[in-house]
């Protein structure tokens, strides 16, 4: 039964994949009832296993796919587990993305996109349901990096205008760093425990109750590569210049990957490796500070905008920064309810954004008067100027695009613009002349006559 | 619109001369106001003093979009038969007029030659693409497929008559005298321009080549010629043109974007946008921007001008540039003339540089204009001279950028107002065509008209010029122009065509009616009244503007506002308001408290959801249950908006409300004690829809008012779907007030007075379609007496029945719906699109609009229109001499109906320049309009999903008159006659006694010809439309 509960979205994945690059999928009936079964025995399977759990009362199920590679030192596994951690999260996945799937063959018919919308729809769930059932590090990574993938290919869904790529490729950047930062991290695991198995390094006992085998300052540099991986994947301080760019999407997606699923899948991290946080006092400390300020960041940010779509997901923001927090001090049952909660209300909030002036509308006629303008000011112990530079601040997202740029990019550029002009004198120095001249493009003949 | 504005007297100065080109060029940007009231108006309103086709060429050059659809898909239409060869040469002998038959050489007409670049698709490209082409295809070795196999034939023969005879004959003949010196030694010229081929394909076995051989001879031999005749020509061209320079007025950005490819918008639009947002935000961020009822221009200043802000601003100087503006009191005004000067934009270039400038970010810039020219339509309005302002800031933002991409990009310092000529110098210099793509098009007419290489050899230089200039004359706009008008002719045609067949005899209205029904013009109201007539014969019904001429300021039981309910056009000078009955009362006011109540707790939620601490609570705490209504609505969205409708029933207003009609003060207004319409002007609204819709005599015992409206969910174009004769709202109140004035008996004295006789037993009952989920509701059915109601319910029960079949109707455009549906299933498929979130089209709108008939129904009832015509009542036997009642009409009809018409034109054509793209990432921003994603141009014009079934033609407004009166009505009343003259409407009148057709062209009228033979018949509209998913040809219902 956990089988199905992963492949069902995996052979989803398969035929929809397969079909369309066969160029076999013409009707949109077809990819809908495709999408409908997988997600419906997807969820069945797993609504199946949570009834046996509760019956038998086992709280921790393993299954895995072997050892692929078993050398000493070096072990690698798929495998996955069913706890009482990511059943609800498996469970909220499949509800949201069956909800959203039914919405989106409607809202997507006769969109030209239709089908690839529905294969990266598949990869999506497919990736959060591999990274949420992940029972080693290296699974978990495939898991992370599909749905980083899927999610950056929809919010540049629109490819035909600039800014949905452009926006999207911002969205894949901010993945990379965060992605390298988890591989990073199960390297390391790997170095000190031999194994990227959760049951070595977070212990054999059912979530919550694992205690981690790391120790001291090693748990610290594990803890804190997560912890960037999870910054990165859930839009937090200073990575959260990508949310609201990532709503160039349509709808349905902006709603599943960034109002609910995606961006708790950091939080889900940081609560899968909780046996860590629970070694490592400094690490909880930055986990909490990092959520706060989020929150902080957010709901001052959030205060501002001006379009529905940006303030939904400035909102969503508020909250995760808040679950972070909840988990970083160690309230990880709170933190289960508050993301399933949160998601399931933001999902609602982001498919029903387009009605927004409607909604206002009847509101106003409830009331029998014009809602208020500026209901929450900013603090009026501050002077005015006070007040218009944190409204600037909010306003520009606190700058992070061009801190970032100007901190991290920037230098990252010119490191690589020095290697490049040091090979380019040393090819030159080989060649004893400017040695680059070739790869110039040909000025292209302007006749056909040659052609005769 | 381009006219150059004249140097004023002596005393004004530059900057009074500035404010005026500001003024001038604001006139370009879209002119649509907040999404919440949408009025459908011409798109390119600001160019109605040209003709259509100028027009929309002038504004595809000045916007950057497309005037007409693109020739490929023209072509697709005369393929599929929606475009007949017979309307090509109709239209192209039009408009050649006496030029079609100027001969261009021995190679035929200029018609011919027309006639033959729109019938088959030239390849033409940039030399490259040729290239690629020649290349990669057998252009060079086969004649095209789609030549003629007789021009083929032709082709190839005279080729190989020619080489064998001709060439090579004197060849051998060179030193014998049997032929003439002259021919001799033309011969010898000829064979000059094939030297070399005939060399390649080894001369001495020309007796043994294939057929294919000579094929690619033939080919080649071709191609050589068109080469050399086009080189000869354009060589001496090219001395006298290169006239074309760049064109002058173009803005830095685009220069620097064709040297460099660095955009120097998007830094400065990411900056405005969001600021924009904040400027115009009606209520939708909590905390407002700072310092905003100082201006644009002030509120932009203090707030960037602090220390601190975003780094990269920073780095290009923005704050020390802002405090330095700030602190000398730079005004706007001054600053740009500042910046322009700056930018080293002369006085002469202004206009274009300024316009360009405004439309770079169009939607912003005319939301702004919106907002200070309609301060009294909106919450927060705009001061005077925003859009200056505006431009203010995004010049400097501009000069700024600029500034660092030319330093970083050119690596060179350029003084900005030498950047453009820097820039150009940088550009290549681009020749429109250059010999070869000229050649090669020359090259493929010769293959399908059968010219062959001897003959083209043999033109004089005169004639390859004359070919040439032809041929470009002949582009590819004015090819679409061609394309669009026999686009457009074969509709007219067909239309013309069914409406004379139709009619047989005089008009004869039903006789002794049993029941009357006057709905909106709207062409989405034919479906119904046909319906309804199919169902009850003795049904007869009237279109009328759908306000019924009770142009009123309403507010509803339970609403909060006063809305205009009138065409944008006319100013409201009554108010009304609905009341819940006395005996009511106490409920309630119950009820009033608990909606309230609901109401705030409702917006606390909704603002609380979005905060952290209450936001944590809410989400944490209730968050899951929110997963009910989502799988709920998304899932089983009809079933879920019954149990709501039933639960928001118990604290709805109580359902018996009666209006407050009558006002005993003198004045109007909208407080209590003048509320209302006095007796004599309820008389007179009363007076003036019964004249215009010929309704004076012979009434039924019951008459329905019924308007219209649409509700839908999801839809931030909801306001588009609605009645726009009610501002682009719903249209019942107007109905139930129009019903109950011509109800008052003392207002039927005073109509007796007047002329119109409304017998005693006359009832009239107002009533309300939503034509998105078709129902039809009536209003003070408690008035009614006892001896209508039987009446009533049989009436009620053929509406039913025609919803139904509305429903029915409507649904075979919906490709989510089976064809093969019932009449309920198909009315219950229409609820469900109402009520569903994941509707992206919750009905079709006025997608299928494209005629409109103003006259008596009687001549089109029983013929099936498709939902195609707004259906306008005139009786022209009751209008006066001067034609009082249709120029009333008119001056209606056409900004109404012809804009809404132009708008579906305009957004079809090209979606997403003039439309607002694909709903789908659409973001509603400022309460006011709808981006892309997460941050762009506000987007303006109506979204694919809304117009992806119309066909783009001009309306076709046929009226029962005579050229005669309306030349008059067009002399007399010049908003009507430039609409019409100039082509942004196409006319036709119709005779209200001998039925004949006269067609308006230009300045003068045409008469129209039957083409078709017969009018196919069909049983019922439903046997007709059946089985089918595209627009249909008109036929007659029996």
């Amino acid at each position: 039964m956990g089988v199905t509960v992963v492949a069902a979205p995996a052979s989803l994945l398969a035929v929809l994949g397969l079909l369309s690059l066969l160029g076999r999928l013409k009707s949109e009936q077809t990819v809908s009832r495709i999408v409908q079964c997988g997600v419906v025995v997807g969820l069945m399977a797993s609504l199946a296993l949570l009834g046996l759990m509760l019956v038998t009362g086992r709280r921790h199920i393993e299954f895995g796919f072997g050892h692929w590679v078993s050398i000493p030192h070096y072990d690698f596994w798929i495998k996955f587990e069913f706890d009482r951690l990511n059943v609800p999260f498996v469970l909220l996945t499949f509800i949201l993305c069956g909800t959203i799937s039914a919405f989106g063959t409607r809202y997507m018919h006769r969109e030209s996109g239709y089908v690839r919308f529905f294969v990266l729809f598949a990869l999506f769930q497919l990736g959060m349901i591999v990274t949420s059932l992940a029972c080693t590090i290296e699974t978990l990574f495939a898991g992370w990096e599909m749905v980083g993938l899927s999610s950056a290919l929809l919010v540049a869904f629109f490819q035909e205008r600039p800014a949905p790529v452009r926006n999207g490729l911002r969205v894949w950047i901010v993945y990379r760093v965060s992605d390298a930062a988890l591989l990073i991290a199960s390297v390391v695991v790997h170095h000190l425990t031999g194994s990227g198995d959760f049951d070595n390094f977070l212990g054999r006992a059912a979530w919550p109750e694992g205690h981690g085998s790391l120790t001291g300052s090693a748990a610290l540099l594990v803890g804190l590569l997560l912890v960037l991986a999870a910054a990165g994947k859930s839009a937090l301080i200073p990575f959260s210049g990508w949310l609201p760019r990532a709503m160039e999407g349509p709808t349905p997606s902006s709603a599943v990957f960034y109002g609910s699923l995606s961006v708790h899948l950091g939080a889900f991290l940081l609560l899968r490796v909780s046996p860590i946080l629970d070694v490592s006092p400094p690490l909880c400390v930055v986990i909490v500070v990092l959520g706060l300020a989020t929150a902080l960041f957010a709901s001052l940010v959030g205060r501002v905008q001006t379009d529905i779509k940006s303030a939904l997901s400035f909102a969503s923001l508020t909250q995760v920064g808040l679950i972070v927090a909840e988990i970083g001090v160690g309230f990880r049952y709170i933190a289960l309810i508050h993301i399933i909660g949160h998601a399931c209300l933001r999902t609602l909030q982001f498919v029903r954004a387009p009605t927004l002036l409607r909604d206002y509308n009847t509101i106003e006629n409830a009331i029998g008067d014009q809602l208020p303008i500026g209901s929450v000011l900013f603090p009026r112990r501050f002077s005015d100027r006070v007040a218009a530079w944190f409204y600037r601040l909010a306003l520009e997202r606190g700058y992070f695009d061009a801190i970032l740029a100007d901190w991290v990019v920037r230098p990252f550029i010119r490191v690589f613009e020095c290697c490049d002009m040091l090979e380019r004198r040393w090819t030159d120095f080989l060649t004893g002349g400017p040695s680059r001249d070739l790869e110039l493009p040909q000025s292209p003949t302007r006749t056909l006559d040659d052609l005769l | 619109m381009t006219a150059h504005h004249s140097p004023h007297g002596e005393g004004s100065n530059l900057l009074e001369r500035l404010k005026h080109v500001i003024e001038h060029a604001g006139h370009l940007l879209p002119a649509q106001g907040p999404i919440t009231v949408f009025i459908h108006h011409n798109t390119l309103h600001a160019f109605e003093d040209m003709t259509f086709d100028e027009g929309v060429q002038a504004g595809a050059r000045i916007f950057g979009c497309l005037p007409y659809l693109t020739e490929d898909r023209y072509r697709q239409e005369l393929a599929r038969g929606r475009i007949r060869i017979d309307d090509l040469t109709e239209v192209l002998h039009r408009d050649l007029g006496d030029r079609s038959d100027g001969l261009i050489g021995p190679l035929g007409t200029r018609y011919h030659l027309r006639l033959t670049m729109l019938q088959y698709p030239m390849r033409l490209g940039p030399t490259e693409e040729l290239r690629w082409f020649v290349a990669e295809t057998d252009a060079l070795t086969r004649v095209r497929g789609d030549a003629l196999p007789e021009m083929r034939e032709r082709l190839l023969q005279e080729t190989r008559h020619w080489v064998m005879r001709d060439l090579r004959s004197g060849q051998r003949s060179q030193g014998e005298s049997t032929l003439s010196d002259g021919r001799a030694i033309a011969a010898q010229g000829e064979r000059a321009v094939i030297a070399d081929l005939l060399e390649r394909f080894d001369e001495s076995s020309i007796e043994t080549w294939s057929d294919a051989t000579w094929e690619t001879f033939t080919l080649q031999a071709l191609w050589s010629v068109c080469r050399a005749g086009v080189v000869q020509v354009t060589s001496l061209r090219e001395t006298n043109g290169k006239v074309e320079n760049l064109p002058h007025g173009r803005r830095h950005r685009d220069l620097l974007f064709e040297v460099t490819g660095e955009d120097s918008d998007s830094k400065v639009n990411d900056l405005l946008i969001r600021f924009c947002a904040a400027f115009l935000d009606q209520g939708m961020a909590r905390w407002p921007l700072p310092n905003r009822e100082a201006g644009f221009f002030k509120a932009f200043c203090s707030l960037y001008r602090a220390s601190g802000g975003s780094p990269d601003w920073r780095r290009l100087g923005l704050p020390a540039e802002l405090a330095r503006l700030e602190d000398n009191g730079v005004g706007p005004l001054d600053s740009i003339a500042e910046s322009l000067r700056m930018l080293g934009v002369e006085e002469a270039e202004w206009e274009e540089f300024i316009s360009a400038t405004l439309l770079s970010l169009r939607g912003w810039a005319g939301m702004i204009r919106q907002m200070e020219l309609r301060a009294d339509r909106v919450r927060v309005p705009a001061p005077p001279g925003s859009v200056t302002e505006f431009l203010a800031v995004r010049l400097i933002l501009k000069r700024i950028v600029l500034a660092e991409i030319a330093q970083r990009t050119l690596g060179e310092a350029v003084p900005l107002d030498r950047l453009r000529d820097a820039l150009r110098s940088r550009l290549e210099e681009r020749d429109t065509l250059d010999p070869d793509q000229r050649a090669f098009l020359i090259f493929q007419l010769a293959q399908v008209r059968g010219w062959s290489p001897s003959s083209l050899l043999r033109m004089s230089k005169q004639v390859w010029s004359l070919l040439v200039t032809e041929v470009d004359a002949f582009s590819e706009i004015e090819r679409r122009r061609v394309f669009h008008q026999a686009y457009e002719r074969k509709f007219r045609q067909q239309t013309l065509d069914a409406l004379a067949l139709h009619v047989k005899g005089p008009a004869e209205r039903v006789r002794s009616p049993k029941f009357q029904a006057v709905f909106c013009l709207d062409e989405r109201e034919e479906s119904m009244r046909r319906h309804l007539e199919e169902i009850a014969p003795l049904t007869e019904t009237f279109g009328a503007a759908g306000f019924f001429n009770v142009p009123i300021y309403y507010r509803g039981a339970g609403e909060a506002h006063f809305v205009p309910l009138c065409p944008i056009v006319i100013r409201p000078q009554h108010w009304l308001v609905e009341d819940v009955a006395f005996t009511h009362g106490e409920s309630a006011q119950r009820r009033a408290k608990t909606r309230k109540a609901i109401g705030a707790a409702s917006h606390r939620m909704h603002v609380g959801s979005r905060s952290a601490a209450v936001g944590a609570f809410l989400t944490a705490g209730l968050g899951a249950l929110a997963s009910i209504p989502l799988v709920a609505r998304v899932l089983f969205p009809r079933l879920t908006s019954l149990i709501r409708g039933t639960a928001s029933r118990l604290v709805r207003p109580p359902e018996s409300t009666r209006l407050r009609l009558e006002r005993l003060t003198p004045d109007p207004g909208p407080d209590d004690d003048h509320i209302g319409l006095s007796l004599v002007e309820m008389t007179n609204n009363a007076e003036r829809l019964l004249r215009d819709i010929g309704l004076t005599s012979g009434f039924a015992r019951l008459v329905m008012i019924v308007g219209h409206g649409s509700n839908s969910l999801n839809n931030p174009h909801r306001s588009a779907y609605e009645c726009g004769a009610c501002g682009g709202n719903a249209g019942a109140p107007n109905a139930r007030a129009a019903a109950q004035i011509l109800n008052d008996l003392r207002v039927r004295d005073g109509l007796f007075n007047r002329g119109v006789e409304i017998p005693r037993d006359t009832i009239f009952v107002g009533g309300y379609h939503n034509t998105c989920n078709d129902s039809v509701t009536f209003s003070d059915l408690d008035r009614l007496p006892f001896s209508h109601q039987a009446e009533f319910t049989e009436f009620q029960q053929h509406i039913d029945e025609a919803c139904d079949r509305n429903a029915h109707e409507r649904c075979r455009r919906f490709m989510s719906a089976p064809l093969n549906m019932s009449f309920p299933a198909a009315r219950r498929h229409v609820e469900e699109r109402a009520e569903d979130l994941a509707q992206a089209r919750p009905e079709c709108g006025h997608a299928t609009n494209a005629i409109c008939i103003v006259g008596r129904r009687a001549r089109t009832r029983g013929l099936y229109l498709d939902r195609r015509a707004f259906l306008v009542s005139y009786d022209p036997k009751a209008d006066d001499n001067d034609c009082t009642i249709l120029t009333r009409l008119m001056s209606a009809v056409v900004p109404v109906c012809g804009g809404i018409n132009l708008e579906y034109y305009f957004s079809y054509v090209d979606s997403v320049g003039w439309g607002c793209g694909t709903k789908l990432p659409h973001n509603i921003t400022s309460l006011l309009g709808v981006m892309d994603g997460a941050a762009s141009d506000l987007r303006t014009g109506l979204p694919w999903q809304m117009v992806e079934i119309h066909e783009p033609v001009r309306l076709l407004i046929v009226m029962e008159t005579t050229p005669e009166k309306f030349s008059a009505i067009m002399d007399k009343y010049d908003g009507i006659g430039k609409a019409c003259r100039r082509g942004w409407v196409q006319v036709v009148t119709w005779d209200p006694d001998s039925a004949e057709m006269q067609i308006l062209c230009g300045d003068h009228f045409e008469p129209y010809r039957l083409e078709a033979k017969e009018l196919p018949k069909a049983a019922t509209s439903t046997d007709w439309y059946r089985g089918w998913r595209d627009h249909l040809e008109f036929a007659e219902i029996e």
